[in-house]
């Protein structure tokens, strides 16, 4: 039935959309190996209920079409409401601040010090102690602010 | 005269503290999803719990037996089955089932349709259509005797069917088909 092409594609869309975000927010530039496996895996799982025995073109079509179609509404709400952007994105998380672990959030995140580190070291910070804040950002990055010279010289 | 663009001011959305890095951080909606986290990975591993015990078919609660007041017919089933994936009838003849060396059984066409039998094993020696079925005679000499018809639903949703060994009792259930 044609309605069930519709509804399987936006169940699997929005299925995947939250499980990404409770799986953890680390994709993009900070994806490991390990992380990669998760996506393509729960694309390639997604995709066989999604399409079914059912391989014609429009079916293909109608699929992409239902998946843009949610996309679009997605985006659209998250445009419109700040509420459920923060929801969709979560919202940015500190790591680091004035010299301390926010230990709360590296456990619930899932983060260690040394990704922390890792991304301080791409800046060309040669340790922590260089680092004035590390926010977790909703898009998944680390961002890194370093200590300026006057500051650093005070503490 | 070119169009022009429209325009509004830049600000901060975010309010800046000390003259720090504005981060808009808010740790009050994060602690609730964390504790949300929580609950949907708890509710995740239950359903993964009731997928293995066949809450949502091919398991054991999803197995079903039935049978006529004169035990002539009993039925093996999946009552909770899966769209689009494979399940097996088993129909266990049991005494005054043969008559005259035959076996002769009705099933309701909601089997054929909505429930998609796909095969039969053994294959009938006859076949044949009417009162919303189709009634199948085998050949058959003594007992024990099983049937199999091998089904793959395609819808989901709640399906009735009907089968009896002609001159015995019926046997009415459903079958849930979940997508």
């Amino acid at each position: 039935m044609a309605l069930f092409v519709i509804f399987r594609a936006a169940f699997g869309y929005l299925f995947l959309v939250l499980m990404v975000r409770i799986v953890g927010r680390r994709p993009g530039k900070q994806l490991t190996p390990f992380e990669f496996v998760l996506i393509f895996y729960l694309g390639g799982l997604t995709l066989t209920g999604m399409v079914g025995n059912e391989v014609s073109l429009i079916n293909a079509v109608t699929q992409i079409l239902t998946v843009a179609l949610c996309h679009y509404g997605l985006a659209w709400l998250r445009f419109r409401f700040d509420a459920f952007a923060q929801l969709l994105d979560g919202t940015p998380l500190i790591l680091l601040e004035n010299k301390s672990w926010r230990t709360e959030t590296l456990s619930h995140m899932r983060i260690q010090d040394d990704d922390v580190m890792d991304m301080a070291r791409e800046q060309g910070l040669p340790s922590l102690d260089k680092i004035d804040t590390a926010i977790l950002e909703a898009f998944g990055e680390i961002t890194i602010i370093p200590l300026e010279d006057d500051e650093e010289e005070d503490k | 005269m070119p169009a022009q663009p429209f325009t509004s001011p830049v600000e901060d959305s975010v309010p800046r503290v000390d003259n720090k890095v504005a981060v808009g951080e808010n740790l009050d909606f994060q602690r609730k999803w964390w504790k949300f986290e929580r609950a949907i990975w708890f509710f995740f591993f239950l359903i993964l719990i009731a997928d293995v015990l066949g809450a949502f078919g091919r398991g054991w609660l999803s197995k079903a037996r039935q049978s006529d007041s004169a035990k002539t017919l009993t039925l093996d089933y999946e009552h909770i089955a899966r769209a689009s994936t494979p399940s097996i009838m088993t129909f266990n003849f049991g005494p005054n089932a043969i008559h005259d060396g035959h076996i002769q059984v009705y099933v309701s066409d909601s089997l054929v349709k909505p429930l998609g039998a796909q095969r039969i094993s053994p294959q009938p020696a006859v076949s044949a259509l009417g009162n919303g079925g189709i009634t199948y005679t085998f050949d058959a000499t003594q007992l024990p005797a099983t049937v199999q018809i091998a089904l793959e639903p395609s819808f989901p949703g709640r399906h009735y069917f009907r089968v009896q060994v002609v001159g015995g009792q019926p046997i009415e259930a459903n079958i849930f088909v979940v997508p």
